[in-house]
């Protein structure tokens, strides 16, 4: 490794940095007034929603703005070097040996081409000169640093000869061949699986005390920048809003806006009776359309007129604390520990009869191995295996599970978009497992719909909002004329609470959570019956997910709706929902009651999975149970168990019984249901992954 | 009376394309005011390079329009066989028996205005290039998105034939079609029986699919579409409309045919490619959910979404076309030896090139500034359609 002359001072200070685009109609700043500050050995926590600058500051330091961008006031220094001010020459120094940066998508920062060891060795050989062997002891030292198996063989590999979670941690291990001062993790972690993202950022951390590395990173999720971070800067609208220690920030917050991110993402071991998700109101504000003074202003609750739009609003120091300031012009005054005003208690709905039977169900695809002249050998890939569950009146089923669990393949089957191998689907006592949609009657069709994950690809962008509603009328016959149908599909518009207005608007001109409502509203076109609801609020801003998460569970007590809830999240699941199953593999691993599947005994993916999930809450203790290595492939699935590869608990179980044969279903409770080996004792004796730390 | 100087030449040609600068000013002025409001078109008005693309091909799209006031002299008609291969700017003996009294760019061979020919024969161009283009993109499209979307042997069987076809030179092919023999056997017509039926089908599906929920109103639209559509097909494939008023002559029907043939494969490429692309957007997959059959889909839902890089491919493909004509033009295939189409007056001057330049140099820039507009304006659309 190359040595860095010992630095003391701070490693990045960045003072009163405002960027701004440039487009053809307008200038549109982009962060305006940022200033932070980061340590040796410190790491930074920027968070915020999508749009609120965190990604251009990021790219403001590394000087990489494109042609639009340019920085129109402020300095950005590193090691007290203003960067704006050097070469390109001496910049090109810098980047990449003494500031490295990881991006969210770790294919886009690796050379195809080019084998990974080429690509690690080219670091220090650019940057320092060194000779071709000692590129490759240190490349082969950084691979088995961030801990990836086989490091000789890893270095002769292609980058798509690897998964996504070792392709991350090959540019983590890039990142650190030149020994950096600073390095930039931009959403390192979200392209990731939960159990993959929780092992990466445990690498992250130990190699950041390891190495003594200053770090900044960037995330929407605050759960994350917890379990990583000693400091946060909470961004909004271009602006930071609130800067300090995490213990600061996240349990005595001073800005309306923390406390209302706070408020809006469910934490587990709260009920939503008792603390429900409060949406926060509005929307993001464009650019080119932020008010006057506080930018929140318009969301906020403390808001008052005349004086927090007044004008421009400045970082105030809090009192009595260390580097803790916000940008709020009442912080003193607002009574931070006031108890949350309990909106009125909502009554869940009763839970009614069966409607919707699985038994038995399979979804076999057979892939040639060669596509081109056909023939060749047949692979099969078991896409879902004995799929066994009934669904009720107005109970929310959530299906949990990593990608490649057969989820998506489980929804295809009962949307009949395919058909199933073997098994049945039950809808009200007729089986419609092996009716494809195309021989499906109207109403099965309409009864059975889907919401989807991403809300930028769930309309057709060439389409107006309206005339996508009425066409699903129009399918569904839904009216009878024109007229009837443009009057339900305002109807739909109140349903889903948008202004009867974005009738006519095209899905271009609406936010994330719009779409995603017109979405919703589309689903229940014709009065749905059950819905499948595919990660709905995953890839919403937290802001946003809370007010979809809670229209969902509306419509579902007025309409008495199945919910089929697909997701990764546990803390939403655990919100929402009433059962939850969870697959692995095709398989069904564990499937109760939330209780149930919440507490021990779990089956050791669940375990794994709930102490993933990062939490954005101090008081909460968890055991760390990281998983090595990734999902394998349904291509080549293990032998025996499915989860057997990666398991925790196979050591528990005598004679290698999990590598040999598929563990059976059990019955621990009435309605608890678990695929595992392991012996009652062992079950019993499990302890909770998630701990309240006594108050 | 004396020639014309150069200036003289330049300033009265300006002067007789005055309706074109006319047209272009309106245009131009009409959409700059309103370009925010044009969607992608106004766009065009922010790029340099859109709008002199846009620029020239207006200019001869006009020139087109208004052959008849800009052109001095009848094309083929005036001929005075005094001014045979006379230079640009020459007067004409006798003045009082035409409209005007300069040869502006010369005179041809037989004795005829260039300056004319030229301005009748973009005519010529843009009556077949635009037409042909807009027919193979119906044929590739109606093609291409049934085998991307299904995918399996519809998709090998096609791909195989596009590739059969793209793999034939063009110029044997536009020979062979062109031979007696085949003409007489009836091969063309045949073809053009085949080739015209795909905007047909285009138009009844793509109504068909959208509509089928409204049956009144269904039956209205593709009534409509059939009467309509099959007159004017009875009366440019087969020759055989019943009011006598649609009909092609039969080596401008050759000339077409052969164009729409040899580019349906590329375009066929291009949406298939397209739609493997927009298939796995989840509003294909909310329309399958909510049981819509497949030509809805591939007609409302994808093609819609693909229209950007088809709109783009489009100018670019009238470009190739138009220097197709040319060529075809030029080998004296397809259009009658008296044509003032570009490609055949470029051929015919070519022998004169090295004594008497004027005559072949005029209809070469006319054929060059089109394509090149076409081009610019492709870059253009291609440019402002990736920014916001």
């Amino acid at each position: 490794m190359p040595q860095r002359e010992p630095y003391d001072g701070p490693i990045l200070e960045i003072e009163d940095l405002s960027i701004s685009f440039f487009t053809r109609l307008r200038e549109i700043p982009a962060v305006m007034d940022f200033s932070c500050r980061v340590m040796p050995g410190e790491a930074m926590g920027l968070v915020g929603e999508s749009g609120c600058g965190k990604s251009t500051v990021a790219l403001g330091v590394m000087q990489d703005l494109g042609v639009n961008g340019r920085i129109v006031g402020g300095s950005i220094k590193f090691k007290g070097q203003d960067l704006g001010q050097m070469t390109l020459e001496q910049l090109s120094k810098i980047r990449g040996s003494e500031i490295a940066m990881i991006y969210q998508e770790p294919m886009a920062s690796l050379n195809p081409a080019m084998k990974i060891g080429k690509q690690l060795m080219e670091v220090p050989m650019i940057h320092e000169g060194v000779s071709e062997d000692e590129a490759y002891r240190r490349a082969l030292e950084v691979v088995e640093d961030v801990k990836l198996p086989d490091p000789a063989r890893m270095l002769n590999s292609y980058p798509h000869q690897l998964s996504g979670g070792q392709q991350q941690r090959i540019v983590i291990a890039m990142a650190l061949m030149a020994n950096p001062s600073l390095l930039i993790l931009d959403e390192p972690t979200t392209a990731l699986d939960v159990t993959v993202e929780a092992a990466v950022v445990e690498l992250v951390k130990d190699l950041g005390k390891k190495y003594g590395t200053s770090m900044l990173f960037i995330s929407h999720n605050l759960g994350l920048v917890l379990e990583t971070c000693d400091r946060i800067c909470v961004m909004y609208s271009g602006e930071a809003v609130e800067t300090g220690s995490i213990e600061d920030v996240f349990d005595q917050m001073q800005h309306p806006y923390t406390q209302a991110l706070f408020r809006s993402i469910p934490l587990p071991g709260a009920d939503k009776n008792a603390r429900p998700l409060i949406a926060i109101p509005g929307n993001f504000p464009l650019p080119h359309e932020r008010p006057n003074g506080c930018n929140f202003g318009p969301r906020c609750d403390y808001f008052e007129a005349g004086r927090c739009d007044a004008g421009d609003i400045k970082m105030h120091e809090v009192q009595g604390v260390e580097r803790h300031k916000t940008r709020c012009l009442r912080f003193e005054e607002i009574d931070w520990d006031a108890p949350l005003e309990l909106a009125e208690t909502k009554t869940k709905g009763e839970i009614g009869d069966v409607v919707l039977k699985m038994d038995n169900l399979k979804k076999y695809y057979e892939v040639a191995a060669s596509a081109l002249f056909g023939g060749g050998n047949k692979k099969v890939v078991k896409a879902n295996e004995t799929l066994s569950f009934e669904a009720r009146e107005s109970e929310t089923l959530a299906i949990v599970g990593e990608s490649g669990c057969g989820k998506s393949t489980f929804a295809k089957v009962l949307m009949g978009l395919e058909t199933a191998t073997e098994g049945s689907i039950t809808l009200d006592n007729k089986s419609i497992g092996n009716t494809p949609i195309e021989n499906r009657d109207t109403k099965t069709v309409a009864d059975v719909q889907m919401v989807f994950q991403n809300p930028f690809d769930t309309l057709n962008p060439s389409m107006t909002v309206g005339s996508q509603i009425i066409r699903a009328l129009e399918i569904f016959k839904v009216g009878k004329n024109t007229d009837e149908r443009r009057q339900r599909m305002l109807e739909l518009l109140d349903l889903v609470k948008l202004p009867r207005a974005f009738a006519d608007r095209m899905p271009r001109q609406l936010s994330g959570g719009q779409k995603q409502r017109v979405g919703i509203a589309r689903a229940f076109a014709g009065d749905a019956r059950i819905v499948v609801a595919d990660e709905p609020v995953s890839a919403l801003d937290v802001s946003v997910q809370a007010a979809v998460t809670d229209l969902l569970m509306e419509i579902q007590r007025k309409n008495k709706t199945t919910l089929l809830f697909i997701s990764h999240d546990l803390s939403i699941v655990r919100y929402l929902s009433d059962r939850v199953m969870v697959m692995y593999l095709g398989h069904v691993v564990e499937l109760g009651t939330t209780e149930q599947v919440f507490q021990p005994p779990y089956h050791p993916y669940t375990e794994a999975l709930l102490s993933a999930v990062p939490i954005a809450d101090t008081s909460v203790e968890k055991k760390h149970v990281v998983l090595e290595g990734d999902i394998p492939s349904a291509m080549n699935p293990p032998s025996g168990c499915p989860f057997q590869t990666r398991c925790g608990w196979k050591d528990k179980v005598a004679g290698g019984l999990c590598e040999k044969e598929v563990p059976p279903v059990r019955i621990l409770a009435e309605g608890h249901q678990v695929k595992c080996h392991l012996s009652d004792a062992e079950l019993a004796a499990m302890e909770p992954v998630i701990k309240i730390a006594a108050e | 009376m004396e020639p014309l100087s150069t200036a003289q030449i330049i300033w009265s040609m300006f002067i007789q394309f005055m309706p074109v600068w006319v047209a272009l000013i309106i245009t131009f002025a009409v959409s700059i005011t309103f370009k925010r409001k044009l969607g992608l078109y106004g766009k065009l008005f922010d790029s340099p390079v859109g709008m002199v693309g846009l620029f020239l091909v207006l200019f001869w799209v006009f020139t087109a329009f208004l052959a008849d006031m800009i052109a001095t002299f009848h094309p083929i008609e005036d001929v005075i066989s005094s001014m045979r291969r006379k230079a640009p700017g020459t007067a004409i003996p006798n003045p009082d028996d035409f409209g005007y009294s300069y040869f502006l760019l010369g005179g041809d061979i037989l004795g005829r205005d260039v300056f004319s020919r030229m301005v009748m024969g973009s005519r010529e161009v843009l009556k077949i290039a635009p037409a042909a283009t807009l027919f193979a993109f119906m044929a590739g499209i109606i093609l291409g998105l049934p085998a991307g979307y299904f995918a399996g042997k519809l998709d090998t069987i096609l791909s195989f034939i596009a590739n059969l076809v793209l793999s034939f030179p063009v110029i044997l092919l536009f020979f062979l079609l062109v031979t007696p023999e085949i003409v007489n056997s009836g091969i063309p017509r045949y073809m053009a029986g085949l080739l015209f039926l795909f905007p047909i089908i285009f138009l009844v599906i793509l109504l068909n699919s959208r509509y089928y929920t409204q049956p009144p109103l269904r039956n209205m639209l593709v009534g409509t579409v059939v009467v309509l559509g099959g007159w004017v097909y009875l009366g440019l494939a087969w020759d055989a409309d019943p009011l006598g008023m649609i009909t092609m002559q039969g080596n401008q029907l050759i000339v077409f045919i052969s164009v729409v043939f040899v580019n349906s494969p590329t375009v066929f490429r291009i949406v298939r490619g397209m739609v493997l692309d927009i298939q796995t957007r989840d509003y294909v997959a909310a329309a399958q959910t909510r049981g819509e059959g497949p030509w809805y889909i591939m007609l409302w839902e994808i093609l819609p979404n693909a229209r950007g890089p088809l709109l783009v491919d489009f100018c670019l493909r009238i470009g190739y076309t138009t220097i197709l004509l040319g060529t075809l033009g030029f080998f004296g295939l397809g259009v009658s030896p008296e044509s003032s189409d570009w490609g055949s007056t470029i051929n015919a001057g070519k022998g004169q090139i090295s004594f008497a330049a004027h005559i072949a140099v005029p209809p070469a820039i006319a054929l060059m500034t089109l394509v090149l507009g076409l081009n610019l304006l492709a870059d253009g659309l291609r440019e402002e359609s990736l920014k916001d």
